[in-house]
């Protein structure tokens, strides 16, 4: 669900002066020349804040929930007050499919699309849906969260164990994935007890538990294990996350880091682990689309979003950022030799192709059900 | 009104209900989404849902599930009717709408309800496991899920059958009585048969209702991996990786075929009941009926009903939001918090939510309301292919499952030009809900409709005046209570209302059903609860005012 802030323009352009005052100060930027570059940026950069200004209004189609946001949004207004940001928070299947039809209909549509899903977001660059865009941010990220100039990976989650503190006997959680499987293939007290993302029906959750085979094939050993501990799978978070608390379920699989370390900030009765074998690190693709109506102020957003302030935003809820040189909270960034991050880049494309993934959604199953 | 314009208002809302129909017809026979470039006509849709395992399990469960929950939902329904239209029942008038609460709650919300009473760490589980040692019910079986939902849908048979009961005259039970039959006797052979229609249509409601059931099964049976025509669905989704609208076009394809011989079904069993229609419209005398000593079992019947429907969940719920945590080893006390409504004051669009929910459920129930009445004035007394036309073409949108129906409004209104510049208003979600909901609202509606004697009408034209004149000046003023009472059922369908709005959802037009699947599915539970708590207070609120006024309203 959407929300917007000012959206309307004329009341956007009537913003007091003060905060614009005080950006600049703080900014460094001089009194006169209000549309200046930030520091470290090059000179021209001057010229698409520029014309972001001009366009006055950006439109935003993300995966990440509004509450999450209203800290970033705030101070991406702060910086660029004459700039009105309507965001419309959507899931993945429906941010896709709204995208794509609007794009056919030339009816206008979003100017940044900010996705979890990051193989449908791969998809919709290779479909040629986006434009290429060099983000003097670029030095600053690691080289797998980039595609082509066109793809950009604004987080580096890790994919988590999740497990009831309460009623979980610290000496059976597990710390790598042979711990686990080896857990559900010994300890029946975890028969019905173990819950994670349905892979028929979430997208995301097939991209974690494909990416687990490509680490490793002892997957498949981990999946038949589930199966006969009787996995419970869900399509979203809050459903998973609920039973979990509540002691229905003790132990959740592949978890999106950032959701269950919200959750502990208030219910300490949440463990959250990151395997010490390898941990996945995934990331929220934003992308400008080629139809963009606003593609300036696009750009100013999404080097805010890469930026050390944009990313220390991201950070305070625990999303985690992307960047060496922004801290993660305790806890939210795996050992760097045990993070296999799931690379922005076509390699993501085999995830849809069709045959493949009904003949492994068919190998998982019967895995899960050898009988 | 005249023929013409009959003819002329049956034609509109047949072209609003057929054009996401057809929309979704099409685009079953084409290999990728209508509106993309290199699509073709081809079959692999059919083809792949037929040789889906998945795809028969799915119609097996929402078979039985309909069936089963038809089976529940009727025979009781009906009875709760009897005992508070015709019977001396004490506290009736504060019963009714009560029993109307489950209709105005999401299901989804009220599933998580259960989940958190009776689920197998459920607060009142865990209190009963403390005196038994264990869990009796298992709330994730199927056996479960049919009861519930069939418990969950008996406001529905009770809607219909207490509004057939109303235009009842007392004398055929009353002849009854004098003969000596008890009041079970009077109830089963004279009354419900009297209404037999009614409860036809009714039944036929629920099991359409069965198919398309959504929430109860994605809660309490999916994680299980038992699913459901809806919730296979809803997975289609994602099993091709990018949304793969062909597929879940033709599953609602296959669920119209199955629901339009059953209407057809419903149609010539009915041809022949004239004899149903004389016994309407002669409101004259009801007097309950006294039930003496049965009183008793009936309040124990109705109350065992109301808590474990509404009671038990909504309590749940309502708790739920004042807590941190729960489940197994958790003390209440001690989890206790404010916090949840706290954080729900600062989301910066809840406000603006609970704003657009009310505006859309006030003014766009009266609206929806006054389209129905239109629609059913058009039909009113005319015995025509036209009005057969219309009572095929209004269930019609019930066959679509909420995302779907969301999709093709969404699709309309990006693709027809005229309705563009609606898209991203609260007028395209009116539209919405009001197609989605139309066979709903066109039956509440007929339902006054019919309690007005045709000699009535008759001795209107019989004056000198035209057909449109007798429907403004005569047939509208008298059913104004009863229109009155159909706007308030429709706000506390549309409070609760979400799925169909989805797509057409944009900053400034969001509505709290909407709030509430966003947060689910990022795990914002907390939230989640605390914003169906308040929910449930609005539509506390409008059943509390149906309770108030409707006593009044019934008897204009």
């Amino acid at each position: 669900m959407p929300i917007s802030w000012g959206n309307n323009r004329g009341i956007a352009l009537r913003r007091p002066a003060w905060s614009v005052v005080a950006v600049c100060f703080v900014m460094s930027v001089s009194l006169q020349s209000f549309a200046r570059e930030p520091a470290g940026y090059p000179r021209s950069y001057e010229k698409i804040v520029e014309a972001a200004q001009k366009q006055g209004h950006l439109s935003i189609y993300s995966t990440t929930d509004a509450r999450e946001v209203s800290g970033l949004l705030r101070d991406f207004r702060s910086l660029y007050p004459r700039i009105s940001v309507e965001y419309s928070d959507l899931n993945s299947t429906e941010l896709y499919s709204r995208f794509i039809a609007e794009v056919a209909a030339h009816e206008g549509t979003a100017d940044l699309l900010w996705s979890l899903a990051m193989d449908l977001q791969i998809k919709l660059v290779n479909d040629g849906y986006a434009q290429a865009y060099a983000s003097p941010e670029k030095p600053n990220l690691p080289e797998w969260a980039i595609w082509k100039n066109e793809a950009y990976g604004t987080t580096a989650e890790p994919i988590a164990f999740v497990y009831n503190k309460r009623l979980m006997p610290p000496g059976d959680v597990p710390h790598t994935h042979a711990d686990l499987e080896r857990l559900l293939r010994t300890n029946p007290a975890y028969v019905g007890k173990i819950a994670t993302y349905n892979p028929e029906s979430s997208g995301t959750g097939f991209l974690w538990i494909t990416q687990d085979l490509q680490v490793t094939r002892d997957t498949w050993a981990l999946i038949r294990a589930m199966g006969r501990a009787k996995l419970q799978l869900y399509a979203s978070t809050g459903a998973m996350l609920e039973r979990l608390v509540s002691g229905e379920h003790l132990f959740a699989y592949n978890m999106i880091g950032s959701y269950a370390l919200e959750r502990q900030a208030r219910d300490p009765s949440i463990g959250v682990l990151l395997p010490t074998d390898y941990t996945m690190v995934a990331s929220r693709i934003a992308l400008i689309p080629a139809e963009a109506r606003n593609p300036d102020a696009a750009k100013l957003f999404l080097d805010y979003l890469l930026s050390k302030r944009g990313q220390t935003q991201l950070s305070a809820k625990h999303m985690t950022s992307v960047r060496a040189d922004v801290p993660a909270p305790p806890g939210s960034r795996p050992n760097a030799e045990r993070t296999r991050a799931i690379r922005v880049g076509p390699e993501l494309l085999a995830n849809l192709d069709q045959i493949k993934r009904l003949r492994f959604l068919k190998d998982w199953r019967r895995a899960m059900n050898p009988d | 009104m005249n023929r013409s314009t009959r003819i002329a208002i049956i034609l509109a809302a047949a072209i609003a209900i057929a054009a996401p129909v057809l929309l979704v017809v099409w685009q079953s026979f084409l290999d990728g989404p209508f509106f993309a470039r290199n699509v073709h006509f081809s079959l692999g849709a059919f083809q792949f849902i037929f040789e889906d395992p998945k795809f028969y399990s799915a119609l097996g469960n929402s078979l039985l599930l309909a069936v089963g929950m038809t089976i529940v939902a009727v025979p009781i329904g009906a009875m709760l009717a009897f005992l508070l239209v015709r019977t001396d029942i004490p506290g009736g008038r504060f019963l009714e709408p009560l029993i109307l609460a489950p209709m105005f709650i999401s299901s989804i919300v009220l599933a998580f309800g259960f989940v958190v009473a009776l689920g197998p760490v459920g607060l009142l589980s865990l209190e009963v496991k403390r005196f038994l040692g264990f869990v009796p019910w298992n709330l994730y079986s199927r056996t479960s899920l049919v009861v519930l939902a069939g418990l969950v849908h008996v406001p529905h048979v009770f809607l219909y059958a207490t509004s057939a009961l109303r235009s009842l005259g007392s004398d055929v039970e009353e002849a009854a009585r004098s003969m000596g039959a008890g009041p079970m006797r009077v109830a089963l052979t004279v009354s419900l048969p009297m209404i037999s229609p009614s409860l036809l249509y009714a039944a036929l409601l629920v099991f359409f209702l069965g198919f398309e059931l959504f929430g109860l099964p994605l809660i309490l049976a999916d994680p299980q991996g038992v699913s459901v025509l809806a919730t296979y669905v809803y997975s289609l989704t994602n099993v091709l990786g990018v949304p793969s609208y062909q597929l879940m076009a033709v599953v609602v394809l296959l669920i119209m075929a199955i629901t339009l011989p059953l209407v057809f079904l419903q149609r010539a069993l009915l041809r022949n009941a004239n004899r149903y229609i004389s016994i309407k419209g002669k409101a004259a005398g009801q007097k309950p009926l006294g039930i003496g000593a049965w009183r008793w079992p009936a309040v124990a019947l109705i109350s065992a009903w109301l808590i474990v429907t509404v009671i038990i969940p909504v309590s749940a719920l309502i708790l739920r939001s004042f807590l941190s945590s729960w489940g197994e080893g958790v003390t209440l006390t001690e989890a206790f918090t404010l916090r949840n409504f706290r954080e729900l004051a600062e989301y910066p669009n809840v406000v603006r939510g609970v704003f657009n929910t009310l505006i859309l459920a006030f003014f766009g129930g009266a609206a929806s309301v006054a389209v129905y009445t239109m629609l059913n004035l058009a039909t009113h007394r005319w015995n025509s292919r036209w009005a057969t036309l219309l009572d095929y073409l209004v269930l019609l949108p019930r066959a679509l499952p909420g995302i779907v129906a969301g999709l093709a409004v969404f699709w309309i209104f990006l693709f027809v030009p005229f309705l563009q510049p609606f898209r991203q208003t609260l007028f395209a979600m009116w539209i919405a809900y009001t197609l989605v909901w139309m066979a709903y609202g066109m039956r509440v509606v007929s339902a006054s409709l019919l309690q007005i004697s045709p000699d009535l009408e008759e001795a209107g034209r019989v004056v000198g005046a035209t057909a449109g004149r007798v429907s403004i000046d005569l047939t509208v003023p008298l059913i104004r209570a009863g229109l009155i009472g159909s706007w308030l059922l429709l706000f506390v369908t549309f409070v609760r209302e979400y799925s169909t709005g989805v797509y057409l959802l944009s900053p400034g037009t969001e509505v709290i059903g909407s709030l509430l699947v966003s947060l689910w599915a990022t795990g914002g539970v907390d939230l989640v609860v605390a914003l169906s708590t308040l929910n449930i207070a609005f539509v506390g609120a409008g059943l509390l005012l149906i309770a108030m006024f409707g006593k009044r309203l019934q008897h204009g």
